[in-house]
């Protein structure tokens, strides 16, 4: 598998798209869900804590097999023909990053000082804002979060290869192209590719610790 | 007409009674100390009538309206402001935190900047207005947090522990800003503290909390005790000393040895005190005609005398002194 320099930067694209979109859903849904799990109390919450812990564990190749089945052709989503597309890689990544971003957020906002709340309702703030507060308070460690999803969809591969397929031109990603270079014994064209998931992933690195280092200020 | 009635109010904490007030009445315009060792309940009480925590059973009138539902207390922190004993300052700029309360109201940016700067500037801190939050001194901290909780114009400021960790400069700084505030508009003050000094300094009403109750004396003197028992003149460990004490109670308790029963003198004298401790003067405060002296003598002990008193007989801080009571004058419950 030798692959042309325009092939090899549109499977960089393709994996940074796949990351992106996959990074804003399970943010998009997790953040709000990991404030609620962080800021409330009722019946049951520490039990979906430790649910949710666990799901952190979940094996990328158990995601995938669920997803595979669920779009499977004659799987309960059969009907939208997502199987072997870029679209059904990102479903598979959201479940994955969906735990991350909601336990870590939980984290952060468990972690806020109690005072914040106080303060903030004690100068008048009605509960949007004071919310608000308490979200600007922890918004490194959420930040800090949110890379740290990203980074483990950029790197995922066993979920990508069995929902996408590794298919040239359309599913084809970073790691599954690593995988199948590896496999076909094209070594210098997988340290390639593995170079630049590596800057991606160092890129991610940096970036969390320029956060966290803000986070002392 | 008072700025809070309080009946029957209760609260606890993990099952453990935290506060048990039966009545308490706050003018307005007062200023009321709440004074008691620590974990006597000055802090819930003020987070109680900051309306930011629920009590277990009892209630609060504000400005004569009882304030009982989720949306009365969010009305009522409104009109009520809370600083904490470490006050919490948003990450941002100084000017930013004293404008925060104001936003909240919906006053506008430009507005609400101004007035967060007005108010730093009668709390004497307009140079501080552009400062990020974070780099402050716990001194600037606290009185940023006044002044942040000033700019919304409350009709009653509560302050926990407002003084504690500061110098004596900045104490007095704080005390006249708040008395200009005062003079300023009608402001009702209550604040906790640990320290008797500020609340006699300062405040002309006094709640003294003890275990989360309104105690009947002042609780200076207050010494936690195992009493021995036995024979109705017990003598008893307080810190390194031993007190004679007259009681028939027997294991843990509290006595408590008021400051007007205390007789200071020069000299150790002969009578029919029990009890001589010679110490040393560590602090001495006027309290209207009279002088408070603290006498660190192994314990701390406040003893109440007249100024003349105190004026013939030459005391002054660093000085030794002489301190007598008798067994029967320490009160035990």
């Amino acid at each position: 598998m030798s692959a042309p320099a325009g092939e090899v930067l549109g499977i960089a694209v393709l994996s940074l798209k796949i990351a992106l979109a996959a990074t804003v859903l399970a943010c998009l849904l997790g953040i709000p869900l990991g404030f609620f799990l962080g800021w409330t109390r009722f019946a049951g919450r520490r039990i979906l804590l430790a649910l949710l812990n666990t799901a952190l564990a979940l094996p990328t190749v158990v995601i995938g097999l669920l997803i595979y089945l669920l779009l499977a052709r004659r799987g309960p989503l059969g009907a939208l023909g997502m199987l072997y597309t870029w679209q059904a890689i990102v479903v598979a990544e959201v479940v994955l990053a969906l735990p991350i971003a909601t336990a870590l957020s939980a984290a952060a906002i468990q972690a806020v000082d109690p005072r914040v709340r106080r303060t903030a309702l004690t100068l008048g703030a009605g509960t949007l804002r004071t919310a608000w507060t308490v979200a600007r308070e922890a918004r490194f460690a959420l930040l800090a979060g949110v890379v740290v999803a990203f980074g483990r969809v950029l790197s995922e591969v066993g979920a990508a290869l069995m929902v996408g397929g590794n298919v040239r031109h359309e599913t084809r990603t970073l790691t599954t192209a690593i995988t199948l270079a590896t496999s076909q014994g094209d070594f210098g064209l997988a340290v390639a590719l593995g170079l630049i998931l590596l800057a991606l992933a160092l890129t991610v690195s940096v970036l969390i610790q320029l956060l966290q280092g803000h986070g002392d200020v | 007409m008072a700025t809070f009635e309080v009946t029957a109010l209760r609260q606890q904490f993990g099952g453990r009674a935290a506060l048990s007030l039966d009545a308490l009445a706050v003018r307005e315009g007062a200023r009321l100390a709440v004074v008691g060792p620590n974990g006597a309940g000055k802090s819930t009480l003020l987070r109680l009538l900051a309306f930011v925590d629920t009590p277990l059973s009892g209630s609060i009138a504000l400005e004569g309206r009882p304030v009982a539902s989720a949306a009365d207390r969010r009305q009522a922190r409104q009109r009520v402001t809370l600083v904490e004993q470490r006050p919490y300052l948003f990450r941002g700029t100084v000017l930013g935190n004293v404008a925060y309360g104001l936003r909240a109201r919906g006053v506008n940016a430009v507005e609400a900047g101004e007035r967060a700067a007005a108010a730093l500037a009668r709390l004497r801190l307009r140079e501080l207005a552009g400062r990020d939050a974070r780099a402050l001194s716990d001194g600037e901290i606290q009185r940023v947090a006044v002044a942040r909780a000033l700019a919304v114009e409350p009709v009653a400021l509560l302050l926990d522990e407002p003084v504690s960790g500061a110098d004596r400069a900045a104490q007095h700084a704080l005390f006249e800003a708040l008395a200009a505030e005062q003079a300023r508009r009608p402001l009702t003050i209550v604040f906790a503290s640990h320290l008797l000094e500020d609340a006699y300094r300062w405040a002309d009403d006094l709640l003294a909390l003890h275990q989360g109750r309104a105690s009947p004396v002042t609780p200076e003197n207050l010494f936690r005790v195992d009493l021995p028992g036995g024979a109705p003149m017990q003598t008893v460990n307080v810190g390194p000393l031993a007190l004679d004490v007259m009681t028939d109670r027997q294991g843990p308790a509290t006595l408590a040895i008021p400051p007007d029963e205390i007789v200071l003198s020069t000299e150790a004298l002969h009578s029919s005190a029990r009890n001589v401790l010679r110490g040393r003067i560590v602090r001495v405060a006027e309290h209207g005609a009279a002088m408070r002296v603290t006498l660190d003598a192994g314990i701390e002990l406040v003893a109440l005398i007249t100024r003349k008193s105190f004026e013939e007989m030459g005391l002054a801080v660093g000085g030794t002194a002489f301190a007598s009571f008798k067994s029967v004058a320490i009160r035990v419950f």
